[in-house]
């Protein structure tokens, strides 16, 4: 030991402490171990993983470099200058994020546990959505594994019919997930302006639902909260599935008002006679009713509670449920589509409930609109007993259901999509509604505390929640080099077309040309 | 003169023939093969081809400044004033604080208070830019890999500290493997950039020698 600082001396002999006492540790230190074992394993995982890439990219750029043939200084000059490009990659890696790193603009939604808005990472000006979750209500409400497994699935899943997280950090009081932007607002709103879709629209936007649905159970993850106001369009109308789950766990209030009337549970439609207003199919409900609903569906689906219209009823029941639970809220959604609003809605949640319990009585289809056969039969087919619902046995048997004939499935987000969002640019917010500003100017943020260090009981449960989406070919693009160029897919290009540094294409004399 | 200005005298390590030795390095040793199986960490320490040898350097500090924050952080419970009135590494060292700055002597402080000293301190380097910039093209200070040494040595006392006091509760919790494996990764590490001088790790090293001998 050096000793240059002081700090080393030897201390007499004395025994060793056996310490043989262990005592039975608090939940608390329980709670931390549990997290810092999770972050550690995650941490080699990604680590050696992203070794592992760099050095797959490394060999990959090495063979398309030397394929092209070029002389041998050039090849070097391209091969230092991927080495320039990771050495950027790993500082911005080591760089910190935070609220103060963006510019926070117009508020696009909120909820029970935060909001949503519009922000612009000032040292790029790239635009984003922030979405902002308050610490203490999703542990007094019980989210934290819900937020969790929205960051695990978002960071994860790659995919271009899911929402991307780029970045999500915390401070003492919240969590952030900075996402991409969608600006055509979601389904909710599209159904609110529309009331009723063509079948062909209603089509296009199901079609492009079940494959996005598809993407997060191929990951093995169950959306659970499938509802138009998670369903996002971007600039030119495509569709992408958000709030991976953030869908809040039932209250034990709403399963005892679920069982408090057994005979009801157990009736089937052959003796379900006297029914009560509030126990009607929707289209039985007097107009002003309906009309209530619609008014009252943004509030509800902003609400603590949620909205249940597009729950199965194996979720709201706590029983087992797979992914099939997800095809049964895409059946819901068909439906409001076609007929203007949910199959079993009412404007009292409990009622819903009944409702859905007992789907074999209450699903039932008006006169008005009328609905081709192929789509009641698909909702029928959705709305069902997990057992014979489409989709339990893969989404082949959705896909391949009439109504999706002449589908074109492998095109559909190459296509032009059946409605196009009104948006004049970036910052457009038109498409969805506008939220006052109550909790001050956003300059009011708390301030971001000891970055690094955070183990306090609360933050325990979040330990980990930092992330960097780990796409080199995006921070390249970030570090401010003109030859970088994104190709705007979901799947990272070659690094041979990002730098930007050879034609491959074949010039005059047969040899490919390099571009300076 | 040292990094923080304190002259020779202010040494304070003298080897005592008479301490014991043996027990508690063979007990440990035996542990150290609990891992998480994290494939080849010697070659994950390697610097990558044309990487820029003080990045890697930055980068790693930090993974390992947040891996030792964790697992002392599991024990907070069980590292007390009263449970480590100082700060050990089982009965032959003791490690007195001081950073050269805010204090220049060094005290005699408990093993919680010395760690959260500690942490602090290597906080304040992290997020100086001057020490470890993180705007794209800043250029690290000349004598960045002395500030990275001194890091290491301190983060060393840290694990010191945990293997020799706290081991059998880092066991209660189901934390060896962890431990171990981000230890074996910080002693590649150090080893592959000479980080720490060898009398530094003087109080684990027998497991020092068994995570190294096999390479």
């Amino acid at each position: 030991m050096d000793g240059a600082d002081g700090t080393v001396r030897v201390k007499p002999g004395r025994g060793f402490e056996t310490e043989t006492d262990v005592a039975v540790s608090s939940p608390v230190t329980r709670q931390k171990a549990a997290a810092a074992k999770q972050f550690i394993e995650n941490h080699y995982k990604n680590y050696l993983q992203g070794l592992h890439e760099r050095m797959e990219r490394r060999r990959e750029f090495q063979r398309k470099v030397q394929e092209a043939q070029l002389p041998v200084e050039e090849q070097d000059e391209m091969m230092r200058n991927l080495a320039r490009r990771e050495t950027e990659y790993m500082r911005l890696q080591r760089r910190k994020i935070g609220i103060d790193d963006f510019e926070l603009l117009t508020v696009i939604g909120k909820g029970a546990f935060g909001e949503v808005r519009l922000c612009r990472l000032r040292s790029t000006s790239e635009v984003y959505a922030m979405k902002k979750l308050k610490k203490t209500e999703m542990l007094s409400r019980g989210q934290v594994e819900h937020v969790r497994s929205e960051r695990n699935l978002l960071a994860e899943v790659d995919s271009r019919y899911i929402v991307k997280l780029f970045y999500s950090f915390q401070d003492s009081e919240c969590l952030y997930l900075i996402m991409e932007y969608l600006p055509g607002g979601d389904i909710m709103t599209l159904l609110m302006r529309e009331d009723i879709l063509s079948e062909d629209v209603a089509r296009f936007y199901i079609a492009e639902s079940i494959l996005a649905i598809h993407s997060i159970h191929q990951h093995n993850y169950v959306h659970r909260d499938i509802k138009p106001d998670n369903l996002i369009l971007d600039k030119s109308g495509h569709l992408k599935l958000s709030d991976f789950g953030l869908c809040k766990p039932l209250d034990d209030k709403y399963s005892s008002l679920l069982l408090e009337d057994d005979e009801m549970l157990s009736q089937d439609s052959e003796n379900q006679s006297g029914k009560s207003d509030a126990d009607k199919a929707p289209w039985q409900m007097p107009k002003e009713q309906l009309l209530q609903w619609k008014r009252n569906r943004r509030a509800l689906a902003y609400s603590t509670v949620g909205t249940l219209d597009y729950m199965a009823p194996e979720v709201l029941l706590k029983k087992g449920y797979g992914m099939e639970c997800d095809w049964w809220s895409l059946g819901a959604i068909l439906y409001e589509m076609l007929v203007g609003y949910p199959p079993f809605c009412s404007d009292d949640p409990r009622i819903t409930c009944r409702k859905i319990i007992n789907w074999r009585v209450c699903l039932k289809f008006p006169e008005e609109p009328k609905i081709s056969d192929e789509a009641r039969d698909l909702i029928c087919r959705l709305l069902c007993d997990v057992d014979s619902r489409l989709g339990t046995r893969g989404v082949e048997e959705i896909k391949s259901h009439p109504w999706f004939k002449g589908t074109p499935w492998d095109k559909l987000y190459d296509m032009e999509a059946a409605y196009r969002p009104i948006v004049d640019g970036e910052l457009d917010t038109q498409n969805f509604e506008k939220f006052p500003e109550v909790e001050g100017s956003p300059s009011e943020a708390p301030q971001v505390g000891p970055w690094r260090k955070m183990l306090t009981s609360k933050d325990t449960n979040f330990i980990g929640f930092t992330f960097k989406k780990s796409d080199i070919t995006r921070s390249m693009e970030s570090s401010g080099s003109a030859d970088m160029k994104s190709n705007g897919s979901g799947e990272a290009p070659s690094l041979i077309s990002l730098l930007g540094r050879i034609n491959m294409e074949e010039g005059e004399g047969g040899e490919l040309n390099h571009k300076t | 003169m040292s990094l923080f200005g304190l002259g020779r005298n202010q040494k304070t390590f003298r080897p005592k023939k008479s301490a014991p030795s043996g027990s508690k390095g063979a007990q440990l040793r035996k542990h150290i093969d609990a891992t998480l199986g994290s494939g080849n960490l010697r070659e994950a320490v390697r610097l990558p081809p044309g990487e820029d040898a003080n990045e890697w350097l930055a980068v790693n500090t930090v993974d390992f400044f947040n891996q030792v924050n964790l697992l002392y952080g599991t024990l907070t419970e069980f590292c007390t004033p009263d449970n480590c009135p100082t700060m050990t590494a089982g009965p032959k060292y003791e490690y007195r604080w001081a950073d050269g700055v805010q204090i220049k002597k060094p005290i005699e402080v408990s093993a919680p208070k010395y760690v959260e000293y500690l942490m602090d301190w290597i906080e304040t380097q992290l997020d100086d830019e001057t020490l470890f910039p993180q705007r794209l093209g800043a250029p690290f200070p000349q004598n960045f890999k002395d500030v990275v040494k001194t890091i290491f040595k301190r983060l060393f006392r840290v694990y010191a500290h945990i293997y020799h006091s706290h081991f059998q509760k880092i066991v209660s919790l189901k934390e060896e493997a962890h431990l171990n494996t981000c230890f074996k990764h910080f002693i590649l590490f150090t080893h592959e950039f000479g980080l720490i001088d060898k009398k530094e790790l003087a109080p684990l090293q027998e497991l020092i020698e068994s995570i190294i001998s096999p390479y």
